[in-house]
């Protein structure tokens, strides 16, 4: 009698066993990947109201990041400028254009702008703009180059992971506190040396339990 | 085993102590049994309403599918900026203001945290002398208040709504004609106050409209202690205490750290002559004569169970006995009678020796419930025994509408023989809360036009022609007098939120026909009162909340010589209340007040400091009573008081005078808003103008009925061993550790650990060489059990309410609870308090067991908490011996209401439903504290982060700080000799500690064994 099974199909359970597990890799690769906030979040860049370019204001004039965000050395949060601070400019420069019509709108009808939210820290996480900047962290470190966006897009993915990694290693994220909000800013060669200098000067010692950050 | 056979066990000389926290317990149901064996109270962890397991699953499904397909996008989040950014704000900064918290006569300085223009929390004013920086739990809930979405939110007239502009047009046309007849047929009724302003314009009323009515009412007032004085001395006086110069304070039905007026100087004061660092120093001694238990009489070091209105007869006694020891006492203020056999005459002597010995440095005090006559004789005893200008002194009411039932009598005469054509009630809720006997609610029908000023659409406010809302004092300019006469503004945190008036407005438009800014009235006030440059003192008053040096000239009464024709025409009841006619006493509530606050969730969640219970009032009776009676806990009774009958379950309560029957005002209403109405049953209903506090007549009948009551005392009992009775006996004495101040002479470490314990841990030790370490002492010698702390941590950590059928199932939320214990016998027991909040432990049995790593210890010693990691597996919570955690059975906070939600604090999470939530010491104060030093590069200073339970304790029992500096205040109080930890045998080195709490008797008392 013939046997029912060809002989090759003594190969099959291997393949197939090797085959679930590529799949199974392949599955969990995909959300490891695609499912986390790098992928996500990053590059996230939503339409504002205002087509307001941050490259021509702080890259190519040179504005000073807390011209606006005035807040942020002294409140958990950097606080997005009231429509008063665009009118201290555009009163004079470029009334009429027809691009800074919704700041006019809301000038005029005391309404305000809703921007969007780009960065975004879940509510159960608490993240304080101050404390970060007291101790040297600049702007570009979690922002990026904001300097060299037109429409400003997320750059990092805040996720836990990432907060943690700088948590526990923060020497390259270390600059002395006058170049917190140079964007252009690169460690220089003895980076290590300052940051350890910048961590016994500034009592830096970023708390890495739970309660640092959730409450 | 009965309650006979366990009482017989409860010998109040049994050494040591037993104690006991429920009736449940003595008898050792089997409720009770299962209470302590279990983790959650039962059905706690079933799912059972509000919808059945299959509809739960059935929406669980239909949610996962949508959520599969919502969950691709990101939900786009806006940011909303100011247009013009106002001076002071800056977001993500809170500010504090000034103000004051009007409470009928009393005021209470508060400063107020406001998060981008939205007050979230209230603090207690340090500058304020009746506050002193602190708040209780009225004053905590009273945020609550403001965002209450049952206020009236606009103007009805017939209960249609009309507009302000329409009701000021109304008034002003009937204002001129009132203006040419001096006012004849207009009357007011307003609530109580003492505010410059309030009472300049009602000065100017009473120029204006000569002729008209002017009442004030309070359900819950001080007018006998007023009437009482004035008896006295033939002055208007208000007596202002000074506690911390008492060595003995005799308490007469008066619960003066808690529900009486000024309880937060009363109880700071107390708290002062109490406090114990040592062997070697020395307490007061605090003796109550009380018909039912209050926290005062938790306190007593001699406490004597006796009917209200026998408290008279007992003054009379003592002041007998004082003359026997040459204290100068009228025999004309006397009753010609002999005294009564029933009260325990050893006890009155051995305490007319101890007032004779302290004799200006005593203090004889009695509660508002006590008729003037009593008052009258405690100022002339207080005047001989020589306190008065030491322990009490005196001041003339200032600036103040003293509140009269008098008064309210009159006005309904008027208003039935159809005098009263016009009647504006300002403030109060008259319809519910006046004398049964006056039927006010009637009477509102035969004015031609009623006006109800008042921040609900109550059940007085629907009865009205015309329901105007009313600004609440966080929304209103306004000003008030503190008890020793102080002046301090209130001043708005938020604009009104409705669209309300606030008093001062609505009484100035009512004088002079047109809507002032209160802004501009309550200025002109303060011209006068200031002195000097005004814009520099204004400034300086709202920066401060209160003017500097305005407390009015202490008097220096005498006593009245028609004192002694006043006490003759005023004799106290020989006899006391029997079976056939019982004695009912009306209580305010510590939930409601006098119903004012029954709308307010936390309030009615908040278990009475007593009773325990939550969410109702109940007939409270003594043992005894009810036995005789016939009836047992949650049975209902029919209450009878002169033909008017109600039905009350019953509950029974330790150490309350036999034949008295206790019932709390302020419940039952029915326009109170969705928290408030139909909870309890109203007892104004019993209540006649003759006898508003307390009377003799009444009669309880059983009926079949049986009604549920929520109460915590069972709930979380601490239990160590899987048995319950057996161990908790063993147990309870090293939970609550007491002495007397001789036993702690004697044996200073008596409160220490019996044996140490081997580190036999499994895990490593933690290394806290360097940083902080938080850790917590609370001091039970003068922890009062008055509940503010567990309402200020309410507010603080965003907790929220369950509802009664949840706290029934043991579900309430509290992270800070009070237990309270008894020990002695059912009749005369000791009571004792003990906050009892997440212990912060070093070895803790909750880190070792989660499963997802949700909660854990932090470098700071901290137990944490990571809300957004837990699955709600609840192992945690099954290996805490201290049952201090929490969870949410449900999404408690879906349904707040969106207007309630701005109460809450922004730097805590709100939990979500199937998450375990406790203490965490205030986390989110002590991130701030230190991040404010690290700015500032230096450590944190002690005393600098100050968690909410702490700021708010009006007697500073509770102490936290840094206990890796041995300089710290905490630090200090943990090396005291009477440290001890909570069930540290099970090696679980808590970081909140306790300091033992001791009774001072009277060795003489003591000795012939008179306990309690």
């Amino acid at each position: 009698m013939a046997q029912i099974f060809p002989k090759w199909t003594n190969k099959l359970p291997p393949v197939v066993a090797a085959g679930l597990l590529l799949a199974l890799l392949a599955v969990v690769g995909f959300f490891w990947y695609f499912g986390s906030p790098m992928y996500t979040d990053v590059g996230y860049q939503p339409v504002q109201p205002v087509p307001y370019s941050h490259k021509l204001h702080a890259g190519d004039m040179g504005m000073d990041c807390r011209y606006c965000h005035t807040a942020v050395e002294r409140s958990t949060v950097a606080m997005v400028p009231p429509t008063q601070t665009c009118m201290n400019c555009h009163t004079l420069v470029l009334p009429e254009s027809e691009l800074l019509k919704p700041v006019m709108k809301s000038w005029s009808e005391g309404t305000p702008i809703p921007w969007v939210k780009i960065h975004k820290v879940p509510d159960y996480a608490y993240f304080d703009h101050s404390a970060h900047l007291r101790v040297g962290v600049g702007c570009a470190s979690c922002h990026g180059r904001i300097d060299q966006m037109e429409v400003v897009q997320q750059d990092q993915p805040l996720s836990m992971g990432w907060c943690l990694e700088c948590h526990r290693n923060p020497d390259m994220s270390l600059r002395p506190i006058d170049q917190i909000t140079n964007m252009s800013w690169t460690p220089p060669v003895n980076q290590l040396e300052l940051a350890a200098k910048f961590k016994l000067e500034r009592n830096i010692n970023p708390p890495t339990n739970c309660s640092g950050c959730h409450r | 085993m009965s309650t006979e056979k366990a009482l017989q066990q409860l010998s109040p000389t049994a050494d040591p102590k037993k104690y006991w926290t429920s009736l449940g317990q003595i008898e050792q149901s089997p409720e009770f049994q299962k209470m302590v064996e279990r983790e959650f109270p039962e059905g706690a962890s079933e799912m059972t309403d509000p919808m059945s397991r299959r509809r739960f699953i059935n929406l669980m499904g239909a949610s996962m599918a949508l959520a599969g397909l919502a969950s691709c996008r990101r939900p786009v989040e806006k940011i909303i900026p100011y247009v013009i950014q106002p001076e002071q704000i800056t977001p993500g900064i809170a500010q504090r203001y000034a103000t004051t918290m009007p409470f009928g006569l009393s005021a209470f300085g508060l400063t107020v945290e406001s998060h981008e223009g939205r007050p979230t929390k209230l603090e207690g004013n340090h500058l304020h002398p009746a506050s002193m920086g602190r708040a209780d739990a009225f004053i905590q809930a009273s945020i609550l208040d403001l965002y209450d979405p049952d206020r009236s939110q606009l103007v009805q007239k017939n209960g249609k709504k009309a507009t302000w502009a329409a009701f000021v047009d109304f008034w002003s046309k009937l204002y001129v004609s009132y203006l040419n007849n001096g006012g004849q047929g207009l009357a007011i009724l307003s609530e109580s106050f003492a505010s410059p302003t309030l009472y300049r314009l009602k000065q100017n009323f009473t120029q204006t409209f000569p002729k008209a009515v002017w009442a004030t009412y309070e359900p819950v007032s001080d007018e006998n202690i007023f009437a009482g004085i004035s008896a006295a001395t033939g002055q208007s006086l208000q007596p202002n205490y000074d506690y911390s110069k008492a060595n003995v304070v005799l308490a007469l039905d008066s619960d003066f750290l808690m529900m009486d007026s000024e309880n937060l100087t009363a109880a700071r004061g107390f708290a002062t002559g109490r406090r114990v660092a040592s062997e070697t120093d020395s307490m007061n001694r605090l003796y109550v004569v009380e018909p039912a238990f209050t926290i005062t009489g938790g306190m007593a070091d001699h406490r004597l169970r006796l009917q209200s209105g026998q408290v008279g007869t007992f003054l009379a006694t003592l002041a007998k006995a004082l003359q026997r020891q040459n204290v100068k006492v009228d025999n004309r203020w006397l009753p010609a009678q002999n005294e009564p056999s029933s009260i325990d005459t050893a006890w009155i002597k051995e305490l007319a020796r101890d007032l004779v010995a302290n004799q200006s440095q005593s203090l004889i005090v009695a509660g508002r419930r006590q008729p003037a006559e009593v008052h009258a004789l405690v100022f002339a005893l207080n005047q001989s025994l020589g306190n008065i200008g030491k322990t009490v002194v005196y001041r003339a009411l200032k600036d103040a509408a003293a509140p009269s039932t008098e008064s309210l009598v009159e006005l309904s005469k008027a208003l039935k023989s159809g005098e009263v054509e016009t009647l504006f009630i300002l403030g109060g809720n008259p319809a519910y809360s006046a004398p049964a006997d006056l039927a006010f609610d009637k009477l509102l029908t035969t004015a031609k036009q009623t006006i109800h000023f008042g921040k609900n659409a109550d059940e007085t406010g629907c009865l009205t022609t015309w329901q105007l809302p009313q600004s609440h004092y966080l929304e209103s300019w306004g000003d008030t007098r503190s008890a020793d006469g102080t002046a301090s503004v209130i001043q708005p945190l938020i604009e009104p939120l409705f669209d309300s008036r606030n008093t001062v407005e609505m009484l100035s438009l009512i004088t002079t026909g047109a809507l002032p800014k209160a802004y501009d009235v309550v200025r002109e006030t303060w011209n006068s009162l200031i002195p000097g440059n005004f814009e520099a003192g204004w400034r300086r008053v709202l920066h401060d909340g209160v003017l500097a040096d305005s407390a009015t000239p202490v008097k220096q009464p005498a006593i009245d010589k028609k004192l002694a024709t006043f006490l003759q025409a005023h004799p106290f009841p020989a006899t006391s209340a029997t079976a056939a006619s019982m004695e009912i006493i009306f209580t305010a509530s510590a939930s409601t007040f006098d119903g004012r606050f029954a709308n307010i969730g936390w309030l009615q969640e908040l278990p009475d400091p007593n009773t325990k219970l939550t969410w109702d009032n109940a007939a409270l009776l003594s043992h005894t009573t009810a036995q005789k009676l016939g009836v047992k806990n949650e049975d209902l009774v029919a209450v009878e008081l002169k033909g008017r009958m109600i039905s009350l379950p019953v509950w029974i309560m330790p150490g309350q005078a036999d034949w008295t029957v206790v019932v709390a005002l302020g419940y039952g209403r029915t326009k109170a808003g969705r928290i408030g109405n139909y909870i309890g049953q109203n007892t104004y209903t019993l209540r006649t103008s003759e006898s508003l506090h307390f009377t003799r007549g009444a009669k309880i009948t059983p009926t079949n009925g049986i009604y549920a009551l929520a109460c915590t005392q069972d709930f979380h009992g601490l239990d160590v061993e899987k048995l319950a009775s057996e161990g908790i006996d063993r147990r309870l004495p090293t939970l609550i550790r007491e002495a007397t101040l001789a036993e702690y002479r004697n044996h200073p470490e008596f409160a220490g650990q019996e044996s140490e314990f081997p580190n036999n841990s499994m895990w490593p030790d933690w290394k806290y060489d360097t940083g902080y370490q938080w850790g917590m002492s609370i001091d039970l010698n003068v922890c009062t059990g008055c509940n503010a702390c567990t309402i200020a941590c309410q507010s603080e950590n965003n907790i929220p309410i369950v509802g009664k059928r949840q706290v029934a199932k043991g579900r309430e939320m509290h992270w800070l609870r009070l237990d309270r214990y008894y020990s002695g016998n059912l009749d005369a027991p000791q009571m004792v308090f003990e906050p009892v909040g997440c212990q912060q432990c070093e070895m803790a049995p909750c880190e070792q067991v989660c499963p997802v790593a949700a909660t854990t210890h932090d470098a700071e010693g901290l137990n944490v908490m990571t809300y957004n990691r837990c699955v709600g597996t609840r192992y945690c919570s099954n290996n805490c011996p201290y049952k201090v955690r929490r969870f949410n059975f449900f999404n408690y906070t879906k349904d707040t209401p969106e207007i309630a939600r701005m109460a809450m604090n922004p730097d805590v999470t709100v939990r979500f439903r199937g998450v375990m939530e406790k203490c965490t010491y205030c986390l989110q104060r002590i991130n701030r504290g230190k991040q404010v030093a690290k700015k500032e590069n230096r450590e944190v200073r002690d005393g600098e982060i100050v968690v909410a339970c702490q700021q708010t304790c009006p007697t500073d029992a509770i102490v936290f700080g840094n206990i890796n500096d041995p300089d710290s205040q905490v630090s200090k109080m943990k090396k005291q000799n009477r440290d001890y930890g909570l069930l540290a045998e099970l090696n679980t080195r808590p970081r909140t500690s306790y300091l033992a709490k001791l009774r001072n008797p009277n060795p003489e008392l003591e000795l012939s064994n008179h306990r309690g």
